[in-house]
């Protein structure tokens, strides 16, 4: 796969700057064909694949999320949100963010497909250095009370029986001794 | 027998519970937004933790008996292992990892242990498999945790939650072996030491000074240099069990399991490779002598290293994994002929010299992670494996300055006259 070419998309998203909660907050992408470039450009796209990606912010020091030209090895967008057939306007998605999202700093990104399948054109709702417009996502929380009850009943047993194991101890040795 | 199965299989609770992180750790890194460098700082935590356990574990079995003290330590770290259900930051991930890792002292009681129950002769044989037998936990845990956690997970739980759940199973297979071993284990072979009145120092000679043995096991280069080569061995063993599943999942986009299965069979290879290591240092040892034992150490451990440079220039998933698993086994066997030499080294000091060489294992793993994976490095994980190999080949030959005047070393035979400072050092195991 080529490296990313001119965006000719305009995507945007509703929520920029804000902080949303995975599983319970919507997004809202509209997508439409940049107009400024040479009409019949788009006649090639034939789908449309809507992803959530990591902004630069989430990816320091984080290897598994890197920005790589090669598009079969970049991991910058590794959600997808919605696929659809390509058209010229009018197009938007609202989306629900699913509960398995990590808690980060994100920003959508578009890719338009032709038929083979490869990557024709793209587009973002950030500017090329990815530091405008970006939202973040809060994770739902694994913790749950019964888990943390559960938890501290059991180190609680643990450790009585270690404290009890070591008074039996002390109990026969005493009696071993005055026998 | 009865001592020599609680040992193992107590000790293989704790190598179990220690590494049942790094397989979940792709999931742990999205729930609690971990950075390369924060895992890469649990992993050195993991490690430097038993460091000093380790040290500390010789003068505790010395008051209470391995017994006790292992139990002990073992059930006092199964509420951290249960407060993985509670964390959610990175510095609380490191803590946690720094706490567990502590159980790993659990190793010198159980060697300890087996030296008390089982006769000179056979001790060797009894140290190399049970310390082999309990490192295989360290290679079940890759497997089994990811099973547990896609198996929690197909209930319909979320995955944040799952593993969370999933670390309960760890703790209770530690609290259990540990109970079995208060109930049903003794130190010795004619009983405990508290209901017998430490009979292990009433019948020995008079009561050394501790600090006089300590002071000894710690003047002795051998025991130093030992300690370095374990550190490139059984450290090097350990850093591995920390890196090698993200190492696959993230180079060779395997899934959670896969990873876990083959991160598993390097240390799966401990059932055979660190007993056969010990059985080697046998043979050689009765063929050619000392000389026989530090030469079979030092080519098998060299020949690890080479495997391990070649391990980080593989490209392909199958060739890697074929790589690991030669270099697995010989890495193995070199832990297990390492401790076919420490007895020898001091009769006098024989629990500081085995807790010198058991730290040494914890400080390499420690500097190889903070070295060579922390990841803020410059250079790629695979990278890091090559240089590791490096390292290893290097640290191997100080082997070379070991000498024992009465039974040579790998160049020099053994002096004419022996040594009359030394001599109560070397009656041992003869």
């Amino acid at each position: 796969m080529a490296a990313h070419g001119e965006p000719l998309w305009s995507p945007s998203s509703t929520k920029a700057g804000e902080v949303l909660k995975a599983g319970q907050d919507q997004l809202t992408v509209t997508w439409s064909y940049n107009q400024t470039f040479p009409a019949g450009t788009d006649s090639a796209y034939k789908t449309v694949k809507v992803k959530l990606c990591y902004a630069p912010v989430s990816q320091v020091d984080r290897a598994w999320r890197k920005t790589v030209d090669n598009l079969d090895k970049d991991k910058t967008c590794q959600f997808k949100v919605v696929a659809k057939p390509y058209g010229p306007s009018n197009n938007s998605f609202t989306w629900t963010v699913e509960k398995d999202i990590p808690t980060a700093t994100y920003f959508v990104r578009a890719y338009a497909y032709n038929s083979n399948g490869d990557e024709a054109a793209f587009g973002q709702t950030t500017d090329a250095h990815k530091t405008t417009n970006l939202f973040e996502i809060q994770a739902i929380t694994g913790r749950h009370m019964s888990l943390d009850i559960a938890s501290v009943c059991f180190s609680a047993f643990s450790i009585v029986s270690l404290f009890g194991f070591f008074y039996m101890e002390k109990r026969k040795g005493k009696l071993a001794q005055q026998k | 027998m009865r001592a020599f199965h609680l040992a193992w299989l107590s000790l293989f609770s704790c190598y179990f519970s220690t590494f049942s992180i790094p397989p979940l750790l792709a999931v742990l890194r999205q729930d609690l937004n971990l950075s390369a460098s924060d895992i890469g700082h649990a992993g050195t935590a993991a490690f430097a933790g038993s460091v000093f356990s380790r040290f500390a574990m010789g003068p505790a079995c010395d008051l209470l008996g391995p017994r006790l003290a292992s139990s002990a330590l073992s059930l006092l770290t199964v509420p951290v292992v249960l407060s993985t259900a509670f964390i959610s930051s990175a510095q609380s991930f490191v803590l946690l990892r720094f706490l567990i890792g502590f159980s790993l002292a659990n190793f010198v009681a159980s060697q300890f242990w087996m030296s008390s129950m089982f006769s000179g002769s056979v001790v060797g044989r009894a140290n190399g498999v049970a310390a082999g037998w309990a490192n295989v936990g360290a290679g079940l845990a890759q497997l089994v945790m990811p099973m547990i956690f896609s198996l929690i997970m197909s209930v319909g739980v979320s995955s944040s939650y799952a593993w969370r759940l999933a670390f309960v199973v760890p703790a209770i297979f530690q609290a259990v072996t540990a109970l079995m071993v208060l109930a049903y284990g003794q130190d010795l072979p004619d009983g405990n030491y508290w209901s017998h009145n430490h009979p292990r120092k009433a019948s020995s000679k008079p009561r050394e000074n501790v600090f006089g043995v300590l002071l000894h096991g710690l003047k002795n280069y051998r025991g130093w240099i030992l300690g370095l080569t374990y550190g490139y061995c059984f450290g090097v063993e350990l850093t591995i069990d920390n890196i090698i599943a993200q190492y696959f999942y993230d180079r060779f986009n395997v899934d959670i399991r896969m990873a876990g299965a083959i991160a598993a069979s390097f240390g799966l290879g401990n059932l055979v490779s660190r007993p056969l290591g010990g059985v080697l240092s046998d043979e050689m040892g009765q063929r050619f002598g000392m000389r026989g034992r530090l030469w079979s150490l030092w080519a098998v451990q060299t020949v690890a290293g080479l495997l391990c440079v070649l391990l980080g220039r593989v490209d392909s998933l199958w060739g890697s994994a074929v790589v690991m698993c030669c270099f697995s086994f010989f890495v193995q066997a070199a832990s297990g002929l390492t401790f076919g030499v420490v007895p020898f080294i001091s009769k006098r000091s024989l629990g500081v010299i085995s807790g010198m060489t058991g730290s040494g294992g914890a400080v390499g793993a420690v500097v190889a992670q903070l070295l060579l994976f922390s990841g803020s490095n410059k250079f790629s994980t695979q990278t890091g494996i090559s240089l590791m190999g490096l390292l290893m080949i290097v640290c191997t030959i100080p082997v070379g300055f070991i000498y024992f005047p009465k039974w040579g070393g790998m160049f020099c035979g053994p002096s004419k006259e022996p040594s009359s400072m030394d001599q109560d050092d070397y009656s041992l195991l003869e």
